[in-house]
């Protein structure tokens, strides 16, 4: 027995029993309490009645209460006021209330409110519609969603921006990534620089990958809200930012009446780095929340701007620095031909300690040289630079290989104590003189540097005995000179000790060495030098498989023949120097 | 030898200039490709349709033990002069955006991307070609410093998928989209599809793909879920064992392996290195025909230099009995055994 059965309105909930609303917040709707707490209301029935009324009104769900039949009996006035159709005395179906239809309870939308309605069956076949608005309680949970999404999109934007130092790359990203979260369009304009300012526009038409476009405009060209914004300032009014963008034709597919856009500056170091411009259809408006969204977009955009600006600036600098450093190509000289591989140890640099070139003598003859001074990466990069430079000069007072070694090693020993550098180098240094026949004749003298290979016609290889002391170390190092004939066709071959001590093989910890090398040349004659050099930096990477290496140079000389041209073969190579297991194809 | 150039019949040059190719005669083979040109044949045809199936059977030739290495290179060597000769001799004026050009890490054949990259540049692509087995750290350092509109990358063997799809996502976080191609993805692709990046079968539609961003940039994702099992990773860990312990079980039931030369047995450390790389990049790309494509071509080269197909059977089952715990990989060595030509098993 409850009080339903005295009273059409009670809503069956022994909360009810308290007359009191200190403590609304505590009441669920969802909680039945038993009936059995309802007894110590009996006695005072009869003096509460008049308050029902009262409690009913203050109470967050409205009631309707219906007989066997389905005709209203009662309608609490919260639930007058969320459902004004429902009349007592008629059919609650008549009312036409979508969510208040037999056994389906949730949540609907009445009257632009989110209801929820439940049925609850009282005695004698009546029924009572417990009805909620939980419009709050809905947009707070959407509020949390949407906030939960903008975090998302937020770590994505931070996710993806982290990556293209490239400046033009990173603004093509900007604009991509703002479309659509932000925007159906999206413009960035760079702060200008020498008066030019560059735009990148992500559009994006039906629900395809955005398209960007790109661009430049003079300083004076910009709409004034644009220009505004790249001192810093952020544009408020909406209305005629639309209008001077729909002018520009910025937001092609948009219309200016139909559309709402922001435009908000990228922080830079100092100024702001550039100025994004989003826009949309105005069926969804910029409202605080999508405009805090835009700035903290923006903030990370900035961010990524900036540094992919500074990386530019910086790597500039490195470039031209580094294009100093690296190995010039052997100069163009009658009956030789060049080949040259390089591979530095840290790839991401493209510099490092080894080093070749080569310069025309006078005479018809020209200088080369192939060496590695101690020490890794940049400095010893540099340390190569005083070298050849040295090189560079010297060669024009003395062409005989061995005292040219001697001179280099006095003025590698002046550098080196003047700056207390402590650095040495090895090195072959050769002159290579055209003969009548399109053979070469080759002195070199030896700096403690690995000794030259020669592969002959017969496709033997040779290994020239050169030897030598380190240069840079000390004043009068004793040198060691080879002369060396090759008949055209020929080919000798300097390299560094980043080919044999190249670390690899099954357990990635044999070197490479000399027989290894030897082998690989064995039976190339016919190679022209830029494949031989190519082969042997080839060989080496594949026994590194992967691994870390020293710098890796090398330096083919080929004796091209009479009339510059490579000797042609009449006869087949002699076949079974092939490396009959090799899977290489 | 250059008189006999003025054709314009690429059939009858071609002969000539495999000819070319064989004499290793670099002059005679750039003259015939300029006198094409200026008889009036495309620069574009002249390098698909001369210089490229001229490449293909330099491979070839390779294959069947009638080519040394030191031949294939030298003629390799040629077609990359005449490829460089044709490209000065045009001119082409660029007009479009930058693309990078390379090969990926570790990977030599350099000429089918040179020959795209070339094409792009035909058709008005401003186009830098990185050359072969280019360092990951070097090709996103350059994107870093140079922007790029998309970068093509050349993969010639299966067993390098691995550290291509590392060079892809180094490209991908750089934001530059990637096209990638050869023979590496599978005749038809499907392991480009499976790491979740565009593939180009040949030249033309790679240049047609890179045209069209947004095809470049709806690259279909990755599948690479199986990932998960470690078995790829586990290969790569226990390599040179595995590789130790074949060479153990060859040098004793073949008792010949016992006096190989140090080259011999360079060649057979190799080999049986190539052997796990294959079965490592197929159980990477979850398909075992990577695994029997490979052990076919492998028998096949093998074969056309007096090598039994049972001297790969023999690793074959060594790993398979050594990687017993190892259901894919274990799946995919069987199916290779199956894949050997004599296979009754």
């Amino acid at each position: 027995m409850t009080a339903s059965d005295v009273r059409d309105f009670d809503p069956g909930d022994g909360r009810l029993s308290t007359p009191s609303t200190t403590r609304p917040s505590a009441w669920s709707a969802d909680v039945r309490r038993p009936t059995a707490a309802l007894p110590p209301l009996a006695p005072d029935r009869g003096q509460a009645t008049p308050d029902w009324f009262e409690v009913v009104e203050h109470f967050r769900e409205g009631l309707v209460v219906c007989d066997a039949d389905g005709v209203v009996r009662h309608v609490s006035p919260v639930a007058e006021r969320l459902l004004p159709e429902v009349t007592p005395g008629e059919l609650l179906s008549a009312a036409g209330v979508p969510g208040l239809s037999q056994g389906v309870p949730g949540g609907f939308t009445h009257r632009e409110r989110r209801l929820t309605a439940r049925q609850v069956p009282l005695s004698g076949a009546r029924c009572c519609w417990y009805v909620e608005d939980v419009t709050d309680s809905v947009s707070r949970a959407d509020a949390l969603l949407a906030e939960r999404a903008r975090s998302a999109f937020l770590a994505v934007v931070g996710d993806k921006l982290g990556n293209p130092l490239h400046p033009d790359r990173a603004a093509a990203a900007v604009v991509r990534l703002a479309v659509p979260t932000l925007a159906e369009v999206a413009v960035l304009v760079l702060a200008p620089r020498g008066g030019r300012a560059r735009w990148w526009r992500a559009t994006r038409t039906d629900d395809e990958a955005p398209t960007v476009d790109s661009g430049v405009l003079g300083g004076g060209e910009l709409p004034s809200a644009i220009a505004d914004g790249l001192t810093g300032a952020e544009p408020h009014a909406v209305d005629w930012l639309v209008e001077q963008a729909v002018d520009a034709g910025w937001l092609p597919g948009l219309a200016g009446t139909e559309s709402a856009a922001r435009v908000v500056p990228l922080p830079g170091r100092d100024a702001p780095v550039g100025v994004l411009l989003v826009a949309r259809r105005a069926t969804r408006w910029y409202d605080d929340d999508d405009v805090e969204l835009v700035r903290a977009f923006a903030a990370r955009a900035g961010a990524a701007l900036t540094t992919a600006l500074l990386y530019r600036d910086q790597a500039e600098v490195a470039d031209t620095l580094q294009a100093s450093l690296l190995p010039v190509e052997p100069v163009e000289a009658t009956g030789v031909q060049w080949g040259t591989a390089y591979r530095p140890a840290q790839a991401g640099l493209r510099i490092g300690g080894d080093f070749y070139g080569s310069h025309r003598l006078t005479d018809g003859g020209s200088v080369f040289f192939l060496g590695d001074v101690s020490g890794k990466g940049v400095e010893a990069a540099v340390f190569t630079g005083q070298l050849r430079q040295c090189l560079q000069a010297l060669h024009r007072l003395e062409s005989n290989p061995a005292r040219l070694l001697r001179l280099l090693n006095d003025a590698l020993l002046e550098t080196t104590q003047a700056h207390g550098q402590g650095r040495f180098a090895t090195i072959v240094l050769g002159v290579a003189r055209p003969e009548r026949d399109g053979g070469l004749t080759l002195t070199m003298a030896g700096g403690g540097h690995l000794p030259p290979l020669v592969l002959r016609a017969s496709g033997e290889v040779e290994t020239v005995p050169l030897r030598g002391m380190l240069i840079g170390v000390v004043p009068d190092p004793r040198v060691g000179e080879v002369t060396v004939r090759l008949a055209p066709g020929e080919t000798c071959l300097l390299y560094s000790d980043g080919v044999t001590e190249a670390r690899g093989g099954r357990r990635g910890d044999e070197l490479f060495g000399p027989e290894r090398l030897v082998t690989a040349l064995t039976g190339c004659q016919r190679m022209p030098a830029p494949a031989l050099a190519e082969r042997v930096e080839q060989v080496t990477c594949d026994w590194l498989a992967q691994g870390d290496h020293d710098d890796i140079a090398v330096l083919a000389l080929r004796a091209a023949g009479v009339s510059g041209r490579s000797v042609r073969h009449l006869h087949s190579v002699p076949a079974g120097i092939d490396q009959t297991e090799e899977t290489d194809a | 030898m250059t008189a006999a150039t003025a054709t314009t019949d690429l059939g009858e040059a071609y002969s000539g200039y495999l000819d070319h190719l064989a004499e290793a005669d670099e002059y005679a083979a750039t003259d015939l490709a300029i006198g094409l040109l200026d008889a009036g044949v495309p620069a574009e045809r002249v390098l698909l349709d001369l210089v490229a199936p001229a490449q293909a059977e330099v491979g070839e030739r390779w294959a069947r033990n009638e080519w040394s290495v030191a031949q294939e290179h030298a003629a390799t060597h040629i077609s990359e002069q005449v490829v460089a000769a044709v490209s000065a001799h045009v001119k082409p004026r660029p007009t479009g955006g930058r693309v990078v050009v390379a090969c990926m890490d570790g990977e030599w054949h350099a000429l089918p991307p040179r020959l795209v990259a070339e094409v792009l540049r035909l058709r008005g692509w401003q186009v830098t070609f990185l050359g072969a087995s280019v360092p990951a750290a070097h090709l996103v350092s350059y994107l870093h410093r140079y922007d790029a509109h998309a970068v093509a990358l050349a993969c010639a063997l299966p067993m390098r998928l691995p550290y291509a799809h590392r060079m892809i996502e180094a490209c991908r976080r750089s934001d530059v989209p990637v096209v990638v191609g050869g023979r590496g993805f599978g005749a038809d692709g499907r392991w480009a599809r499976r790491l979740g990046v565009a593939w180009a079968p040949d030249a033309p539609s790679a240049a047609e793909l890179i045209a069209d961003e947004r095809a470049l940039r709806a690259a279909p994702p990755a599948r690479l879920a199986h990932l998960a099992d470690d078995e790829y990773a586990s290969l790569v860990r226990r390599r040179g064992e595995l590789i130790d312990s074949a060479l153990a079980e060859l040098r004793e039931r073949v008792p010949s392996a016992r006096a190989y030369t140090a080259a011999q047995l360079d060649a057979t450390v190799s080999d049986l290195g190539h052997i796990v790389d294959f079965l490592a990049a197929a159980v990477y790309v979850d398909d075992a025909s990577l695994f029997t494509e490979f052990v076919e071509w492998l028998s096949g080269i093998l074969g056309s230099r007096g090598v039994p197909a049972g001297a790969v059977v023999l690793p074959l089952e060594h790993y398979a009995a050594a990687l017993r715990d190892f259901p894919r990989a274990a799946r995919t060595l069987a199916l290779g055994c199956a894949a050997l030509p004599g296979a009754s098993r």
